[in-house]
């Protein structure tokens, strides 16, 4: 190394940072944890407001299901009841034609 | 990989910072601004603290940070169309700091006017005492570019210089009235 590099080593030491600057980072670093803190509370609230919510959305869902589920039960008991109703009329009938037929037959 | 070293930012910040605002203050010529890019580069840190595993790994995060940082800074400035050096002797005369040696002082202002790579090579080389290898890896270019640019560097700073001496000692001579 010669002279002239020797120079530009002294030349170019390290300067001593402005005594401000840690302050001002430390409270920069101070503004952004809280901004970061806010921000994942506001995260977490919005979560937690989306799960009630896809809660009660699912809770009605599952209930109206059920209904429907119920009123179509019924429906089908009235027609397999008015099936029964019918066919038990036309064996009344059969019934009654084959008592007639007999009654003459004899 | 685990690692046992815990690093404390507040520490860090106190070893660091002197480091890391020269490197920005040498590269950009702007006090106010490299004081802003060395708060840039600490808040980072602080993000990026669970991955650092060692005071040496910290000192080279630093290091090759702020000079990403830095040329970051130059680029912005010349998109925008400044020309950052001429606006700085403008607004703050370079800010030469008193040195012992008039040289010394003048070598720096000398540096301000080398293109940007030859300016970061010498910065890392001179201030932070590091070898080509190093200097490479930080800047994250090939060893050959940086040798090359360390090379012409000192070349036009040593040129630079013996222009700048011969005029200091031709005013001197005239005010003596040889």
């Amino acid at each position: 190394m010669d002279d002239f590099e020797e120079e530009l080593r002294q030349a170019f030491e390290r300067r001593p940072a402005p005594p401000s600057l840690k302050r001002k980072l430390m409270e920069r670093r101070g503004r952004q944890r809280t901004e970061r803190l806010r921000g994942r509370t506001v995260i977490w609230q919005r979560l937690a407001a989306s799960l009630v919510l896809v809660a009660v959305l699912g809770g009605g869902l599952a209930a109206w299901r059920n209904r429907e589920e119920q009123r179509k039960g019924e429906a089908a008991r009235e027609q397999v009841l008015t099936a029964l109703r019918i066919t038990g009329q036309a064996l009344d009938h059969m019934n009654a034609q084959l008592a007639a037929r007999d009654h003459a037959q004899e | 990989m685990a690692h046992d070293w815990q690093p404390d930012f507040e520490q860090l910040v106190d070893e660091h910072q002197s480091m890391v605002f020269s490197l920005a203050w040498r590269m950009t010529g702007d006090r106010g601004l490299a004081e802003e890019i060395a708060q840039d580069v600490f808040l980072e840190l602080d993000r990026h603290l669970g991955k650092i595993e060692s005071p040496m790994h910290a000192l080279h995060w630093l290091r090759r940070v702020a000079m990403s940082r830095s040329a970051d800074a130059l680029r912005r400035r010349r998109v925008r169309g400044v020309d950052l050096w001429v606006e700085i002797e403008e607004k703050h005369g370079m800010q030469v700091v008193e040195r012992p040696s008039p040289l010394g002082a003048r070598l720096e202002q000398l540096l301000a006017t080398l293109p940007e790579p030859q300016r970061a090579a010498l910065v890392l080389r001179y201030q932070e005492d590091l070898t080509p290898e190093e200097i490479a890896a930080t800047l994250e270019a090939p060893l050959a570019t940086v040798k090359s640019h360390l090379q012409r560097g000192l070349k036009l700073l040593r040129a630079k210089a013996t222009d700048h001496l011969r005029e200091y000692i031709r005013a001197k001579e005239q005010a003596r009235g040889v």
